[in-house]
């Protein structure tokens, strides 16, 4: 008993987080920066009980939740995220302050749900996790302080969010339907049987339409622009990098328990890539707004990883986990920027930027590196991980595919060149005064920059912990 | 045609009502109302397939439980969330929200 209660220590570390929180957010006068501490110190020792969690092994609660290497590397994942969008969060200007120990209360329960849904391999137990990291979404974005734009994102982010969602359940009971089971062990059995007839192939390609949604992959990608613009900073930066590593966990193991042969699956994932990759990088280019932009470019980066995924082996999953890391930790980057840059919690337009470099060179640093990892040029990790997804799809013969790929990069290079322009050459009409950031901040700007130069130059060990966990994936019941 | 059939069709036919109010609608109260109808094709679905195929006859009914949990939890959030739009813009008419463009 006590061996089962330790493998699900890190879930353990956040609900307790979570009870904290919700103790904290109790009283009618608000502390200001003592829910700061509180969430910053809890939010660490979520990453301590991950990292004690990695080495776990097994099955409980009835054999609904798996605890193996690919569960605990992305529990691992989502609360190391999770710890940086929360050391971001002071001063806290864009929520209004009597809701702040609220917003660090559904951070938390939001990533709880990541990490019940990564290990959950039993339907119900997957989409009830699911809900209850959207449940808490939809409460975090019209939290903002201001003016109407965030109640308009939050109703258009909570009813594409319910209509995914109920898509997803639909397609579940298919699922049900053809295997007569639940749990992923028994489909996993009977599934690539049945995966040559359009009906199961349907039942799995709605069911992937929940994370499809999390992705921001088109045709659930609509919330994406108006979202990142009206909810506050730091929700956008959580919605941008935490919530995207428990979709790409689920999409691929839901995707390999077609055995990686079904071809209708992959023509309609070939389909989705493309156009979700063309739309979001055609987009960009006309936007004012740099979250807007980045919206945009977070729809384009969604078809790179779905370019891994529907490779359908081993080499594309690892590819699709790696870009993902990397995808986390560029976007986080320029997020950061933007939270830094915006202090009183206001929108950002790209015209904004000018005469960065001189206010902050540090910052504008930060941008650049973020931004050409972004678009993929070497030596970072972008660059990395875009050659590793391609990499993996041309091994299966997508050769059309990965020319349309390059070809959106490219098309890419210019809308984040723009932004570079904006923050090192364009001259400001009023000089703003120089940006004043602490030593915590320029410690993770250094931290941030060296990680995207190191993964991009030294990519082995997060591939061979990727390509390890990915093994873990297909398992007899 | 068979009698799961038959319930599959129904419940087709429900999902396909409610995605059509869905777009169709433009009052926030009747996006909500078509939602609880693809919730519920979705609960039809899993009823029929424990009855004609499931091994044990509890999966479906446990599953359509959840699901009704799930349902109000969502009508409780959207609804809210109707509440907090009124109050800014006199209105739930979706249409009526257009500030975020670009």
């Amino acid at each position: 008993m006590a061996a089962k209660l330790y493998m699900f220590l890190p879930e353990t570390a956040y609900l307790l987080m979570g009870l904290v929180l919700f103790l904290l957010s109790l009283p009618k006068e608000q502390p200001g920066g003592r829910v700061y501490v509180w969430a910053l110190c809890l939010s660490l020792l979520g990453v301590a009980a991950a990292v004690a969690g990695l080495p776990q092994k097994g099955l409980i609660f009835f054999q609904a939740y798996r605890v193996d290497l690919y569960s605990q590397l992305f529990k691992l994942i989502l609360s190391v995220a999770m710890f940086l969008v929360v050391s971001i969060c002071w001063p806290l200007t864009g929520v209004e302050r009597r809701y702040k120990p609220e917003f660090f209360l559904f951070l938390t329960t939001c990533t709880l749900g990541m990490m019940l849904m990564v290990s959950a391999v039993e339907l119900m137990t997957l989409y009830l996790a699911l809900e209850l990291s959207s449940f808490s979404l939809y409460i975090l974005v019209p939290l903002r302080s201001g003016d109407n734009i965030d109640i308009e994102a939050g109703v258009k982010y909570l009813f594409i969010g319910i209509t995914a969602s109920c898509v997803m359940l639909f397609g579940i009971s298919y699922l049900y339907g053809a295997a007569h089971s639940t749990y992923l062990a028994d489909i996993l059995e009977k599934l690539p049987l049945w995966i040559h007839q359009p009906a199961a192939a349907i039942g799995l390609l709605l069911t992937l339409s929940g994370f499809f949604f999390k992705l921001a992959v088109f045709p659930f990608h609509f919330w994406a622009p108006d979202v990142y613009q009206g909810a506050a900073n730091q929700v956008t930066t959580y919605i941008a990098t935490v919530s995207k590593a428990a979709a790409v966990a689920l999409l691929v193991r839901l995707t390999s328990l077609t055995g990686g042969t079904s071809l209708y699956l992959s023509y309609i994932l070939i389909v989705l890539c493309v156009v979700s990759m063309g739309l979001g990088n055609l987009v960009a280019i006309v936007q004012k707004d740099l979250k807007r932009m980045l919206a945009y470019s977070t729809i384009a980066h969604a078809g790179y990883i779905l370019m891994g995924i529907l490779t359908m082996n081993e080499l594309g999953y690892s590819a699709a986990v790696f870009y993902t890391v990397a995808y986390m930790i560029m976007n986080f980057a320029a997020f950061m920027v933007v939270v830094k840059l915006a202090s009183q919690g206001q929108d950002l337009k790209i015209s904004d930027l000018a005469g960065l470099h001189r206010r902050s060179p540090l910052l504008a640093l930060t941008l650049m590196m973020a931004l050409f990892s972004l678009a993929g040029i070497p030596p970072t990790v972008g660059f990395t991980g875009k050659f590793l997804v391609f990499a993996a799809a041309m091994q299966q013969g997508h050769f059309w595919l990965v020319l349309v790929g390059m070809i959106n990069a490219t098309i890419s290079l210019y809308y984040y060149l723009m932004v570079i322009k904006a923050a090192y050459l364009a001259e400001p009409e009023t000089e703003a005064p120089p940006l004043v950031i602490g030593m915590p901040t320029r410690l993770l700007n250094y931290l941030l920059i060296v990680v995207m130069a190191y993964l991009g130059i030294f990519p082995q060990q997060v591939m061979t912990l990727a390509e390890n966990a990915v093994k873990q994936l297909i398992w007899g019941s | 045609m068979n009698s799961l059939t038959v319930y599959l069709f129904v419940a087709l036919l429900l999902f396909c009502i409610g995605m059509f109010g869905l777009l169709q609608r433009r009052s926030l109260i009747g996006m909500i109302i078509s939602i609880e109808l693809m919730l519920n094709a979705a609960g039809i679905n899993f009823m029929a397939f424990n009855r004609f195929l499931g091994p044990d006859p509890a999966v479906g009914q446990i599953m359509v439980l959840f699901i009704m949990g799930i349902a109000a939890a969502e009508a409780a959030i959207a609804l809210s969330l109707t509440l907090a739009l009124f109050r800014k813009l006199r209105s739930i008419n979706i249409e009526h929200a257009r500030d975020l463009r670009g």
